[in-house]
């Protein structure tokens, strides 16, 4: 329905026990009709940067465009309830003096809709969001769900460009979670509203997203594909925040055009692409997820000795702490058939082409 | 769902930095809390130091040397002392008899202290008069004359009896304080330190005390600040006893010639101490963040008194009747009465409530002002609040925390020093308000606002900003979202602090003293006139009219502020 460009923004505030995180020189391109996910740790600006599209926080530079139209540049700035959005609240702030109805109508009213229009709306959008029969209760009546599901009829009632959602799950349990996941995600195929969601939660991002910008320290990381992101992190800080990774330093061996080797903890030897202008003899951290490390109890010519140091059985995996000789320890995934002890010996083998390289790592210290 | 492009309040081609609505409301709220607090402040101060030939320290050297002025300084300090130190005994023993032990009769406790801080402590002073003057005291008489006992005689006109009067209304500070902390420390910590050998005394010495003596240091200190404001009971009881004090003083200087200079030194000088007081008070509370660490979870343990019980409950039976049956059953007596005396019970009539009603020509206006002025007072006070409260919460607007502070002021100003204030400005201005109906008006709003903006502050502390920035985003303007949001869900709080402003402003009488004139008569100033003029009888009849129109405003402002709201405010939606 709408894309918006954010060019440069940029926010800091005061230090204070409450002031939100700060936003540094941040550049989006947020395509039409996509749900695109704002990601990061807690205090990574990442809802700084969702307040100032919604026009809460107004940005110290920086613009912001909205289908080529500019709603935020410094000393211009248009004021929330012009910029037509439409916003869903970590605490839902469903208006507890207010029926779901009630709650619902609240933008169609302000719209001066036709009444009749305003009654096909309204049945139209209960209906989408399964809360027909509920109009006259009020919002302490209603379960986290329930609540989580006015908040979401109350915006798209009155079909916005735009809807931002500021980690809208976060408060409800596992199971509704990932209920409202895919409803979520079925609602933005119908209605083609972009939505830009905010979380910290990686599997979130991961099963929702068209894009993810990965927000870190106030400042754009990485903005790709679930698929890119997770794969192909940009950095370590994406890689470590992307899942489970072991970062494990290595010293490049040889370098062959934009693929090289490394020898990651002393002996164990990757084949992999490498960043440009890497170069033999440099110090670099390779990370590797734990589901592309194969343990096995016969080596082969690529595999490496370890030992098994912990182990945990969680259910639909099993997963291993394996020791190289070097000291160095991975952490493992395996299928839960897969039984070890602690204190066998494994062969291990890695995927290389799932694993990433990056340079200049911040200290030599291994990062199990 | 079809899209279709309804949703475009979206209006880019507006200017946007231009005055809305919201920013006319917040100046007019700024611009008031001037008028209302900081000019008149400013104008006494410089009432003070304007002597014959410019500025000077004339009045203030004065004040320092007169031996008026000291005495009465003397006085307010002993006053407050001994009313301070009274009000920490009897408050903090009910207050720990409620909360820590198994003492029958706690809703005694609770309407005793509630009563005495509704009940106006100018009516308990008349009514401790008529029982208690040296001569004509009814149980004077009764001991020195019938029974022959003269030791057991007492002159209310005096020190002690100022303090008896004025206390009777200033526990409940200490009570309320006191019971709260008593009531919300952990009994965890209690039951740590028993469980590491202490003995209960032990504990209550080296645990309990410490976190809740904020609390009662704090509570002690607004009955200092409160007792030595109050102009009516000094008035009453101090001066026949010939002793003075600041607001009878000040009151003085009022007499023609009126001392406009004196007047306002003296009260920088009262202020001064209030302030003082108020600020260690405000010091001692801060340090009481830690009495509720420990969450809801534990109760405290109640001790079992045995058979002291019963003593402890005949303490505060003695309260009861002290504080509540023994003034209120006088006044009614001597309103029913001919002539007060010991055999007044012959001669019952109504005559008395005749003449108040309907041949007395002041009553009518002075129940229609009061209670005029005091919906509208309460009702300026918690809006002025509101706003004031929202633009410190909810705004980044610079010098946000001084207009809170402004606002907090008046805590520190006793009424007497407000009308001083307020004549000192008003006077200096082109309008002719000395004497309207408008300056009480102002009085009471700018003494009252610290109570309309910290109930403003306390409620919309509990809604969380998401309620209004959703209405926001859905295109509602400042002035939709206050009316739609806002103000329906800090309604209940806003209530409560509108009680908080009408129930002193109806029986105010230190800032309306000075400020009346025979047009503008409020109620409490009329029962101090006609005391003063000698009628006995009467002003009996007059104070209970009084007290049934106060207790008939509560009620009926109860009744109609009740409503939805209230059971709904547990919602989850206003949490977090």
């Amino acid at each position: 329905m709408a894309s918006i460009t954010l060019k440069g923004l940029t926010k800091s505030f005061n230090a204070g026990d409450d002031a939100p995180a700060a936003v540094t020189d941040l550049d989006l391109d947020i395509k039409d009709n996509q749900f695109i996910t704002l990601l990061g740790p807690s205090g990574c600006g990442k809802t700084t940067t969702l307040r100032m599209i919604a026009g809460y926080i107004v940005p110290d530079k920086g613009t912001i465009h909205v289908d080529g139209r500019q709603i935020s540049a410094p000393g211009n700035v248009v004021p929330p309830d012009q910029r037509g959005m439409g916003m869903v609240f970590q605490n839902y702030a469903v208006w507890p003096h207010k029926t779901v109805y009630e709650n619902v109508v609240f933008g169609l009213k302000l719209r001066k809709l036709p009444s009749a229009q305003m009654k096909k709306k309204m049945e139209e959008t209960l209906a989408l969001v399964n809360l027909t029969g509920l109009e006259a209760r009020y919002p302490n009546e209603l379960s986290g769900g329930q609540q989580q599901r006015v908040a979401l009829a109350r915006s798209l009632v009155v079909e916005p460009g735009i809807l931002l959602l500021d980690e809208p799950l976060s408060n409800l349990d596992a199971k509704l979670r990932e209920q409202m996941r895919v409803e979520l995600k079925r609602l933005q195929r119908r209605t083609g509203i972009t939505f830009v969601y905010v979380t910290h939660d990686q599997a979130e991002a991961l099963a929702l997203s068209d894009q993810i910008a990965v927000i870190h320290g106030g400042r754009l990381q990485q903005y790709g594909t679930p698929q890119e992101v997770y794969a192909r992190p940009a950095n370590r800080v994406v890689a470590d925040f992307m899942g489970l990774v072991n970062l494990v330093p290595a010293k490049v061996v040889s370098v062959n055009g934009r693929t090289g080797t490394v020898a990651a903890a002393g002996d164990l030897k990757i084949d992999l692409a490498v960043p440009d202008g890497t170069k033999s003899g440099d110090n670099v951290e390779v990370s590797i997820r734990p589901e592309n490390i194969r343990l096995s109890t016969t080596a082969n010519g690529s595999s490496t000795r370890a030992k098994i140091s912990e182990r945990t059985f969680l259910g639909n995996i099993s997963e291993y702490y394996a020791t190289l000789d070097s000291g160095q320890t991975l952490r493992v995934q395996t299928h839960p058939g897969q039984v070890f002890a602690v204190g066998d010996t494994v062969a291990v083998e890695i995927d290389s082409t799932q694993c990433s390289v990056f340079r200049n790592p911040a200290s030599a210290a291994a990062h199990s | 769902m079809t899209v279709q492009a309804i949703s475009a309040p979206m209006r880019v081609s507006r200017p946007r930095n231009r005055l809305r609505l919201e920013h006319f409301v917040m100046g007019g709220a700024v611009l008031a809390l001037i008028v209302l607090v900081v000019l008149p402040l400013g104008f006494l101060l410089w009432g003070s130091l304007r002597g014959e030939g410019g500025l000077s320290f004339q009045h203030f050297e004065e004040v320092a040397t007169g031996r008026l002025y000291v005495t009465a300084l003397k006085n307010s300090l002993i006053l407050g002392a001994w009313t301070g130190l009274f009000s920490m005994i009897i408050g903090l023993a009910l207050a720990w008899a409620v909360s820590r032990t198994n003492v029958p009769g706690k809703a005694l406790i609770q309407i005793t202290a509630s009563l005495s801080y509704l009940s106006p402590p100018f009516l308990t002073a008349i009514a401790f008069v008529y029982l208690y003057s040296p001569n004509a005291g009814l149980l004077n008489v009764l001991f020195r004359d019938v029974l022959g006992l003269p030791w057991l005689t007492f002159n209310v006109f005096s020190m002690t009896g100022l303090v008896l009067v004025t206390v009777l209304h200033t526990f409940p500070f200490v009570y309320l304080l006191a019971s709260s902390a008593l009531l919300s420390v952990d009994a965890s910590y209690e039951e740590a330190a028993q469980i590491l050998g202490a003995s209960k005394l032990r504990t209550a010495f080296s645990v309990t005390a410490p976190l809740v003596a904020p609390a009662i240091l704090s509570g002690t200190l607004l009955s200092f600040v409160n007792a030595i404001a109050l102009f009516g009971s000094q008035a009453i009881i101090g001066l026949p006893g010939r002793i003075v004090t600041l607001p009878t003083r000040i009151y003085a200087l009022f007499d023609y010639p009126p001392e406009y200079g004196l007047a306002s030194a003296l009260s920088l000088l009262f202020v001064i101490i209030t302030v003082a007081a108020l600020y260690l008070q405000r010091a001692f509370l801060a340090r009481r963040s830690y009495v509720t660490l420990g969450g809801k979870g534990a109760r405290p343990q109640l001790m079992d008194l045995g058979p002291a019980r019963w003593l402890v409950l005949g303490f505060v039976i003695l309260t009861f009747i002290v504080a509540i049956i023994l003034p209120y059953s006088t006044l009614i007596a001597v309103s029913f009465s001919k002539s007060w005396g010991l055999d007044f019970w012959k001669g019952l009539t109504l005559a008395n409530y005749k003449f108040i009603l309907f041949e007395y020509n002041v009553t009518q206006r002075a129940i229609l002002n009061s209670l005029g002025l005091a919906t509208v007072a309460a009702t300026i006070a918690v809006l002025l609040g509101a706003v004031i409260g929202w633009i410190d919460l909810r705004t980044r607007i610079p010098g946000r925390k001084l207009l809170d502070y402004f606002a907090l002021i008046p805590l520190g100003l006793p009424g007497i020093v407000v009308a001083v204030a307020l004549i000192q400005f008003w006077l200096s201005m082109p309008l002719a308000l000395y004497g309207t109906l408008t300056i009480l008006l102002l009085a009471y709003v700018g003494r009252y606002i610290p109570l309309g903006v910290r109930a403003a502050n306390a409620s919309i502390r509990q809604i969380d900003p998401s309620l209004e920035e959703s209405a926001q985003i859905l295109g509602a303007s400042w002035m939709t979202t206050m009316r739609e949001i806002t103000l329906p869900l800090i309604r209940p709080g806003l209530f409560a602090g509108w009680l908080l402003v009408f129930v002193p402003v109806i029986q105010e009488l230190s800032a309306s003293i000075l400020l009346f004139s025979s047009s503008s008569i409020t109620l409490a100033v009329a029962v101090y006139n006609l005391y003063e003029t000698g009628y006995i009888e009467p002003v009996a009849a007059l104070a209970i009219v009084n007290m049934v129109i106060i207790g008939a405003a509560i009620f009926v402002a109860n009744k109609l502020g009740g409503g939805r709201i209230a059971s709904r405010s547990g919602a989850q939606g206003l949490a977090s």
